[in-house]
Formats: C-alpha cells, structure tokens, sequence
C-alpha cells in the first residue's frame, strides 16, 4: 500500500455556521494526477487551502508526509514539501520576476537564476527575469506561479484551474511537465471544471458537491456521464434553449472598426431583442471591449452607433443615460456595495432620479417588485448584500441593471460563482428581457452557457473578432476561433 | 525626460539639492564651505535616524506618525536617569529599551490586533507624549552631563560620535534590505496576501518593523539631548511629519513596496540643507512651516503626477504586449 | 445594519452616564447644571469639525488640517477686522478661508491620488506656517493674537440662547443640519457609499470626486466657525487655537463609530462621542488630576476604544470571509 503523499481526513469547515464542507476525505499517492471537481460552490478551492495551511479547518486532520500539518500554516505546508498554485497569480508588482519566483525560497534570488531560466525554456514560454512583474499579462502571472511551483520541487504540487488563461500549446506543455512530474514520484492534484483537460492527465478523479465526496474512482473507469451527473444530479442539466426564436431585423448596437485597450478592429451589430453572446479566452479582449464601450476606458478609434445615432460614453453614467448598462465581471469589485442594505444598491445606478430627501419605504418597495420577479432569496430589504450567496447577490446587481431601464444590457461573466438553481433562473430572467425587446450582450468563457444563451455568437480572440456563428453551433466551432487552430484541443 | 526622473529619484533629487545649495552658496557667501557640509550633516541627524526608523514601516504599507512623541519619552528617559546618577552606558541601554517597548507597543496594535496603523498611531503619539509629561510633571529636564553632550559634540574630522553612529545605522539598513530577509520587508508592503501566501512570517515582519521604529526614535531622542543639551516638553514634536516628507520626497512609496536607503538619505538632507539655508539667508524662523509646507505639498503633486504618468506607461506596456502575443504563439506552432 | 449602529450609540450613551456618575461622586461639584453647562464651552469646538470629519472618514478620506485650519480662519478674520472692514464681511473673510482650505485640500487629494493623510500634514503645516506669517503682517507675533474685536462679537462668545451657552447653542445646530444631511439625504447616501465601494461608486456614475470635496469643504467651514467661536470667547485670535483639537476630534469621530476605511460611521454617535471625551477631561481636572494627562487622555482612549473594538473581532474570529466566489 503506497503511502499517502498527503492526506485529509473526514475533514469539514464552517463559515460562521454555514457549513461549506462536510467530513471530506481526500488524499494524493506519490507517483499520480488526482484530478477535483466540483461546480462553483461546490467546495474544491477551500479544500486545498486546508490542505496547504492558508486556511484552518473547522474540523478533521491534514497530515503532509505522514506527518500531521502543525502549526497549519502555508510556510509550514511548503517546508513539509507542499505547495498550491492559486487561481489568480500573486504578483508583487515593483519585484522582478526572478525576485516574484523566489520570494519565500531559502536562498537570495540570484541564487536560482540559472535554474528558473532552465524552467522557463522547459514550460516553453518566453519571460524575461527582469521584468518588473506589474508589466505582466495575466498568462505571464499565471507562469510565474506555475514557475513557483516547480522551483520548489513540491512532492505533492496542487494547480487551482492552471489553465484558464494559457492557449492550447501552452497548456499541452503544462500537461508534458505534469506528466514528467509524475513519473519522477511528485503527487499532483490538478482542479478543473473542463472535463476533457482533467481526461488527458489524470488518474483518478474526485468530484465534490456541496461539501460532500460524491464519486471517488480512477479516471478511466468513469464515464462522463457518471461524472456530470456526481456534480449536479437532480437539475442534471441546465435547462435547454428554447427553439425557434425569430430575431428583429432593427439593430440596436453597431460597432465599426472599434479599437482600444487589448482589442482592434472590432466590427459587429446587436440587433433589438437579440442576445449575443460574445466569448473568447480570458484575454481576448472581450472585458475590455465592453469597458470601452461605456466609458470606462479610452477608444483609440472607430465609431458605435447606438439606435442609429452616434454613441459616446466618457464615464459609466454617460452610457447609463443613454441606455446602456454594464454588468461587471468582478461584482463585488465594481459593483456591489457589500456593507450596504439591498435596496441601496439597487438604487445605485439611478440615484439621481432619488429626491433629495430621501424615502426609504418606497425605494424599499421597489426593491420588492425586484425581489419577487428575479427570486432573491432574503430576509430583509436591509440586509447587507455582502451576506447573499453569490447566486443571490448577482441577482441584486441585475435588479440595480434593470432599475435604469436599459435599451442595452451588457452582462460580464454573470453565472460566475453561482450555483445551478440560481444559474437556470439568470437564464430565464435573460430570456424574458429578450422577450421585452431589450438587447443582451452576454459575456462568457463558458461555451456551453454561450450555446444556451445566444442567438448569435460572436467569438474573439487576441484581441481581434475571429469570427461569428449563428444559434446552436457547436462548443468545437466556438473553441476552434477562439482559440485560433485548426484542430481542437480535445485530448 | 520624465522617463529618466522616473527611473531615477535619488539622482535627480541630488541634483536638485546641489542646484538649491549652489544656489544659495551665490546669495549668501561664506555657505559653501566645508563647515557647511559638516553642519548640514549633524544638524540632519535626528531627522535622519526618524526618517530611517520609519521607513521599514512605510515599506510594509503602514504608517508611524508616532516618532516624535517616542522621541520625546526616550530623551526623557535618558535625562532623568543621568540626573539620578545612573551610569551613561546603563541610561543608554535603558532609553534604547524604552524605545523599542513604545515600538513594540504600536507593533502589538497594528499587527497583532489589527487596528490601523493611521489610528493606532495616532492614538500612541498622545499617549506617550502623556506618558513623558506625567514622568517630568511638566518640567523641562536641564543640567544634562557633559559626557552625554560629547557624544553629540562634533571631532576634528566634523562628526559627532552620534554623526558616525547614523553612518553605521545607514549602512546596516542598506545591507539588510539586500539581503534575503531585507527583501521580505518590500514585499510584504508589495502585496500582503500574496507573501503570507507564500509562507513569509507577515506579521513578525510588520511587528519588528515598528519595534525597529521605536528603537531608531529612542536613538534620535538621545542625539537631540547630546545636541541641545537639555529636554523641553515639546522635544520632537512634529518631526515625524518631516520625516514623511523626506520619504515621500526619496522615492519612497506610501503604498509599500517601493523605496531605497538612498532616496531616504537624500530626501533628508535636502529638507535639512534648506532650512540650514533659510538660517544663513537670514530668513526668520517663522517662515519655516509656511515654506516646509508647501515645499512638502509641491513635491507631493509632482511626485503624483509622475506616479500617475509611471503607471499609465506601465498599462500601456502590458496592452502592447498583449498585440505582440498573437504573432509569437504562432511561430511556437510552426516549431512545432 | 441600523440595529447595529444604534447599538452601538446606545453603549456609548451608557458610557456618559457612567462617566458623569463615577465623577459626581468624586466631586459632586461636577454635576451642577452651571458647571456640566458652561463647562460645555471649553470642548465643544472639537465637537464641532469632529462632525463633519466624520462625514470625510465615512466618505473614505481623513483631514488632520482642520487643527490649523481653525488658527488660520481666525487669524484672517482678525486681519480683515484689523483693516477695519464691517463685521459681517470679517466674518465672511473667516468662513471662506475655511471653504478655501476644504477645496485646496480635496483638489490635491484628487490630482495626486495620493493618501489623504499625507496630503493633509502637509497643508496641517502648510496653513499653520500661513497663519504664522499673516499675523506677522499685522505686527503680531505668533503666539500672540491678533485682539481688538468689537463688542458685539465677543459678546456672541457669553450669550445664551434658550438658557443655553452660545457655543454649545452652535454646537448643537449644527450637528442636527449635519446629522439629518448625512442620515436623511440623497447626499449622504452617496456619502456613505463612496465610502463603501470607490470603485463601484465610479462605475455606478455617482460623482465621487465632487462628494469628496463637500466634505472637505464642510470641514473646513466647521473649522472656520470653531476658530470664530473660540476667538469670540478669548476676545483674540490666535494662530494654535485649534491646536489642542486634532487627536480628540479624531477619537471623537472613531469612538463614534466611524471606520477608519470608510463607509461607516455615525454623527450621532460623533456627538455623544464628544461630550464623553469632554466630560472625561473636565471630570478629571475637577478631580485633581493635573492637566498635562490631557493628551495622554485623548491617545489612550483611542488607543483602547480601537484595540477593543478589534480585539473583539479576533476573539468572534469566524467571521464569514466573502473572499473567493468560487469554491
């Protein structure tokens, strides 16, 4: 029996009573790729953060090595030879990128230098060492961290989503190093919501569902089916896309030869009614596209006629005037105020049209309408926003959208961090502004929820628009633009 | 040009402090001599050993507005226990220990407790400027030894022994912050969750640079004595603010992360170098404020607008590398 | 959320109470009507810029100018009063120095982006080396004042309005205008939410940067009027006359609730705040307590109001952290 590399077991965690994992037993052999998997909520993230010692768990063991992890903290993990590869790289921005690798290393940076070269050319990458890391892309950062990883020559190496930002070639690299890694005794754990990327490396493969273990097999004696249906049994899958939706001829929205920051040459319409869904890999363009539009950063060049009429925002509130309203990709970022109550926020795109003396109870009885109508779960119109789940929360931030009344809707990411009852019913509620005759721009890196969602796809892709593809096409056909091969990436 | 002032403060400032200098070595003659630089120099020291005890402080993104009132409370300490006939070297430790405990006070608050640096300092710079009146009652204490003034009395070669003791402090700093160790101060002010992510003791560091504060205080509050040669109430009042200054004027950043030991040097000796100035101009003394002011507040707008301009480059860089990212995947594929 | 806050007022009203009984029974003397009343008069000008203070934390910001704001507004007003120009266009010359300091602070606040903190030591020094200067104009020295006030000014400082001393008469209208502002108005709610989210506010269209300056600006005329009241009641204006106001009125505004981030805070609880750090230092005076403690006073209550208040978040240490969206 080959020892665990690193266990955890019946562990459980608790924030402030709510119950987000519920005895999970988990463990990684010398010598294999164990693949986790969950959808969003289902636990994955915080799990490994137990594991590595960044966060202390309510309940249960971590032993690393066979040894127990105390005290739990990450430099104690990383000396025990673990060490976890985030989702979002942390940069220090006024470091160089040597300086970025080797932070936390028992020798000064210069040190390692020629061993980081020698990683940087096997990843196939190009990174010059003495870039100040705040120049770095978000793909670049990604590789800094991975770059962490490797120097440390963890036994057991976790990779939270590596791939969400890497093109195909970078990530069959990835994959290559994986496997190297593998063979020479490492224990890897590699999380991920894409199921063909989990088949091309793994060995086994757990899935987690609200805090549970729910299938624990070897990779090869699972079929997809098992797995989609271990992550979300009873609403097994989303619902499907209504058929046969005529779209208006009038167009809402033109783009000619747009051009700005991160993206060029951006010609497309949105007609009235429409939903178009605009996809792409994280760093196509696509955020900073829509950012351009309402005025949150500057356009190098070209027009956008919004009814026929030229249209220009030079800040948010310009384009909410005007009938075009953003749904941020960060929402706790840009849009929520997590300290305030709900009816606040709802209010916050249109505070102006608010007497100057304020009248809580009938703000507070808009905010009702809302709540019925989108099904946002709460107690009070004077809770909080930032104590929603996320599903909850999105919901609070459409009914802010929909409180300015747009002609245009533009919405960034918006089933990010939500579960699948909150999923179907942000569908739904897209589906019926459609029907109203408001125009939807949704922005996804999720090719299925694209294919669900559009009447017309318009895929980008290093910037520049690869291509457009009617209602129903194919993950393939989209992953093929967006991605800029021939051949697909399926293993 | 704003490239270069941009990638090197401390040149710049140096040369703008020689300018200032030559400046006033043609309005006023007899400046520029080598008494001058001697005189620039000890007059600078309580504002450079401040400004040196801050700086880690400022580097891991907090703030220490509190150094005047520890300097207060060393001095007095110092004082009162030389009148009491305790041996020098014995007064020294404990004023040093008196020092570092107000540091550890301030480290207590902000890193273990996690209370604002702003107003946990804000709170201490009451507090123990309290704590020091309560001790001397409200009396200034007079009469310090002689053997205290020497230390601040300057030799033949123009240093005090506590002139060269901030050469040493200068250079152990500098040393420090290359090392290792020294870098795990930057990045912490860098991006906090990312080296507590990475296993750096955040806050140990954050702690021992308040302590660190504390203890350059306590030497500053013993240079003011040997200098002055008596303590009055108000003994360091305000001096932290100059020393902000100075850091903010060095190139050193508010957000953390960013700063040298050189810029911290050469921010000090340019604010010291124009006030020696204004004395030889015979300018009087209460236009000091008028003019620190809005000297402080004229290099803040400078030094942010060129942030502003430095961080758009950086922007504009990360987006044009983003263009030439396409072009290289491809060659990779034809390797391949 | 308003449970919360109200608690929050009502522990520190408890507070008061306990303050003025434990020191009614060290000297009953404390606790005539005559003394708590007129007693009011020597601490209700750090009542005064503490309140809009707390609207400039709430909104994300912090002043520590206003301590030399109230010497310069004074010293202004007794410029124009020294170059004999009516009363009334005295007193306007006085209030727009205040304004003028709100806008000169908010602007270099915005251009810069940098830290209000800094940006505002330095035009702490910046106007108190101002004020300095412009005394010297009139042949004052510094610490002298400039005096020579007619009497229908000085006596505003000793009037009583419905049995009430006049500063506290001020003090206490013009709280309530600022509490309603913040607390019942479309402005303080945009107030509040800058705090809250700068970024969202941004991106919602509220007009950040404009809210900001108000609240400088409203900052800055509170100091004005401290300075007026305070140079009504000596009978001359003085360059540091503000000087003793800078820690309490900051402990006034974070004892009151307010967050140092931004985003909370409370002008009720800013007014109780005031009157317990008021009644703290008279109480102790009137118990024998030498009046070098004062600062020391003002620093250890912040100091212990903020530990405590951040002790007790580590101690419920399980506080759901809303950090990652997905899991």
């Amino acid at each position: 029996m080959k020892p665990a590399l690193a266990e955890l077991i019946s562990v459980s965690k608790n924030y402030a009573h709510i119950p987000v994992l519920k005895g999970v037993d988990f463990s990684v052999y010398a010598g294999e790729v164990h693949a986790l998997l969950g959808g969003n909520g289902a636990g994955k993230s915080t799990l490994m953060k137990i594991l590595a010692g960044l966060v202390t768990p309510t309940g249960g063991q971590v032993r690393i090595g066979g040894k127990a992890l105390s005290p739990a903290t990450p430099s104690q993990a990383q000396a025990m030879g673990l060490y976890l590869v985030p989702q979002e790289a942390h940069i220090f921005p006024n470091q160089s990128v040597l300086e970025n690798v080797c932070v936390g290393l028992p020798q000064a940076a210069s040190a390692y230098r020629s061993r980081v070269k020698d990683l940087i050319s096997r990843l196939g990458v190009t990174l010059g060492l003495d870039t100040k890391a705040a120049t770095l892309e978000i793909a670049d950062r990604q590789i800094v961290e991975i770059l962490r990883g490797l120097i440390r020559d963890a036994k057991v190496l976790i990779l939270d989503e590596p791939t969400s930002a890497l093109t195909p070639l970078e990530v069959e690299t990835l994959f290559t190093r994986m496997r190297a890694l593998r063979e020479s005794g490492h224990g890897l754990v590699f999380i991920s919501h894409k199921l063909h990327e989990l088949r091309a490396v793994s060995d086994r493969i757990t899935v987690l569902r609200d805090g549970h273990v729910v299938h624990n097999e070897a990779m090869e004696g699972s079929t997809d089916a098992e797995i989609l249906a271990a992550m979300s049994p009873g609403v097994t899958a989303l619902s499907d896309r209504v058929a046969g939706k005529v779209t208006s001829e009038e167009k809402v929205l033109s783009l000619s030869h747009l051009s700005g920051e991160g993206f060029v040459d951006i010609s497309l319409d949105v007609h009235r009614g429409e939903v178009l869904g605009l996809t792409g890999v994280v760093g196509a363009g696509r955020t900073e596209l829509a950012e351009t539009l309402i005025g949150l950063r500057p356009r190098a060049g070209g027009d956008v006629m919004l009814e026929g009429r030229p249209f220009r925002a030079a800040k948010p509130s310009d384009a909410v005037k005007q009938g075009v309203v953003h749904l941020s990709e960060d929402r706790q970022q840009y849009g929520l105020f997590l300290e305030a109550p709900l009816y606040w926020n709802t209010s916050s795109f249109v505070y102006d049209q608010l007497p100057f003396f304020l009248r809580p109870a009938r703000e507070q009885k808009r905010f009702e309408t809302y709540r019925k109508s989108l099904g946002i779960k709460c107690t009070s119109p004077d809770q909080p926003v930032g104590s929603l789940s996320g599903g909850n929360q999105q919901k609070v931030l459409l009914s802010k959208c929909l409180a300015a009344e747009p002609k245009l809707l533009i919405l960034d990411e918006p089933t990010r961090g939500v579960d699948v009852g909150a999923r179907n019913d942000i569908y739904r509620i897209i589906e019926d502004l459609a029907a109203t005759g408001t125009s939807v721009i949704v922005i996804s890196s999720d090719f299925d929820e694209v294919v669900r969602l559009s009447d017309r796809i318009a895929v980008m892709a290093g910037g520049h628009l690869a291509g457009e593809l009617p209602a129903g096409a194919s993950t393939d056909a989209i992953g093929q633009l967006a991605f800029e091969s021939k051949e697909t990436s399926h293993a | 040009m704003l490239n270069w002032i941009a990638r090197d403060r401390v040149a710049t400032l140096l040369l703008v402090t020689i300018a200032v200098l030559l400046a006033v070595g043609v309005a006023a003659p007899g400046f520029l001599a080598p008494s001058t630089a001697s005189m620039i120099w000890s007059n600078g020291l309580v504002l450079m050993l401040i400004a040196l005890g801050v700086f880690p402080v400022i580097l891991t993104r907090n703030i220490d507005v509190s150094g005047g009132s520890v300097l207060g409370l060393s001095a007095i300490t110092l004082g009162l226990s030389l009148n009491a006939g305790i041996a020098m070297p014995i007064a020294i430790a404990m004023t040093l220990g008196a020092g570092l405990a107000a540091g550890a006070v301030n480290g207590v608050l902000v890193a273990v407790l996690g209370v604002p640096s702003i107003v946990a300092t804000l709170g201490t710079l009451g507090l123990f400027r309290g704590v020091m009146l309560i001790a001397t009652g409200g009396e200034w204490i007079e009469e310090l030894p002689e053997t205290l003034k020497a230390l601040g009395a300057k030799s033949l070669s123009g240093l005090s022994v506590m002139g060269i003791c901030t050469g040493l402090v200068i250079i152990a700093v500098w040393a420090f912050l290359r090392s290792r160790r020294g870098r795990w101060v930057m990045v912490v002010g860098d991006n906090r969750a990312a080296a507590r992510h990475l296993g750096l003791p955040v806050k140990r560091i954050e702690f021992l640079a308040f302590v660190w504060g504390g203890g350059m205080a306590a030497l500053a509050g013993i240079t003011f004595a040997s200098q002055i040669g008596f303590v009055p109430n108000q003994a360091g009042t305000g001096i932290e603010l100059r020393a902000i200054a100075a850091l903010v004027l060095g190139g050193i950043s508010l957000l953390g992360g960013v700063g040298s030991v050189a810029g911290v040097v050469i921010g000090v000796i340019f604010f010291t170098s124009i006030d020696t100035a204004l004395v030889f101009l015979k300018i009087p003394a209460y236009w000091n404020d008028l003019i620190g002011g809005a000297m402080l507040l004229t290099v803040l707008l400078i030094d942010g607008r060129l942030r502003i301009a430095l961080e758009a480059r950086d922007r504009a860089a990360r987006y044009h590398r983003g263009d030439a990212q396409a072009p290289q995947s491809q060659k990779l594929e034809d390797a391949a | 959320m308003k449970k919360l806050v109200m608690r929050w007022e009502v522990l520190l009203l408890a507070l008061l109470v306990i303050e003025l009984i434990v020191f009614g029974m060290i000297n009953p003397r404390f606790l005539r009507t005559s003394s708590l009343l007129y007693g009011t008069s020597d601490f209700v000008q750090v009542g005064i810029v503490a309140v809009p203070l707390t609207l400039v934390i709430i909104a994300g910001g912090i002043d520590v100018s206003f301590a030399s704001t109230v010497g310069l507004c004074a010293i202004t007003f007794g410029i124009a009063n020294f170059f004999g120009l009516p009363l009334a266009a005295s007193l306007a010359v006085g209030f727009g120095t205040g304004a003028l300091a709100g806008v000169l602070n908010a602007t270099i606040i915005r251009l810069t982006r940098l830290q209000p903190l800094v940006v505002t030591l330095g035009s702490l020094y910046l106007f108190s080396g101002a004020a300095t200067v412009l005394s010297g104009v009139v042949g004052a020295n510094g610490y002298e004042g400039i005096g020579g006030f007619p009497t229908a000014f000085t006596n505003l400082g000793y009037a009583q309005v419905l049995g009430v001393p006049m500063p506290l008469f001020v003090f206490l209208c013009f709280s309530a205008v600022l509490l309603v502002l913040l607390h019942m108005t479309r402005f303080g709610r945009l107030v509040f939410q800058v705090g809250q989210n700068e970024e969202a506010a941004r991106h919602s269209g509220m007009p950040v940067a404009r809210i900001q300056m108000w609240t400088y600006v409203l900052t800055g005329l509170a100091a004005a009027l401290a300075g007026l009241l305070l140079s009504a009641y000596f009978g001359s204006a003085r360059v540091d006359l503000g000087g003793a106001t800078l820690l309490p009125a900051i402990t006034a505004a974070v004892l009151g609730g307010a967050s140092i981030y931004g985003g909370k805070g409370s002008v009720l609880g800013t007014i109780i705040a005031t009157f317990v750090i008021g009644y703290l230092q008279q109480g102790l005076q009137m118990s024998g307590v030498p009046s070098q403690i004062s600062s020391a006073l003002s620093g250890a209550l912040l100091v212990i109001v903020v530990a405590f208040r951040h002790g007790l978040a580590l101690l419920s240490a399980f506080v759901p952290a809303r950090s990652s969206q997905t899991n």
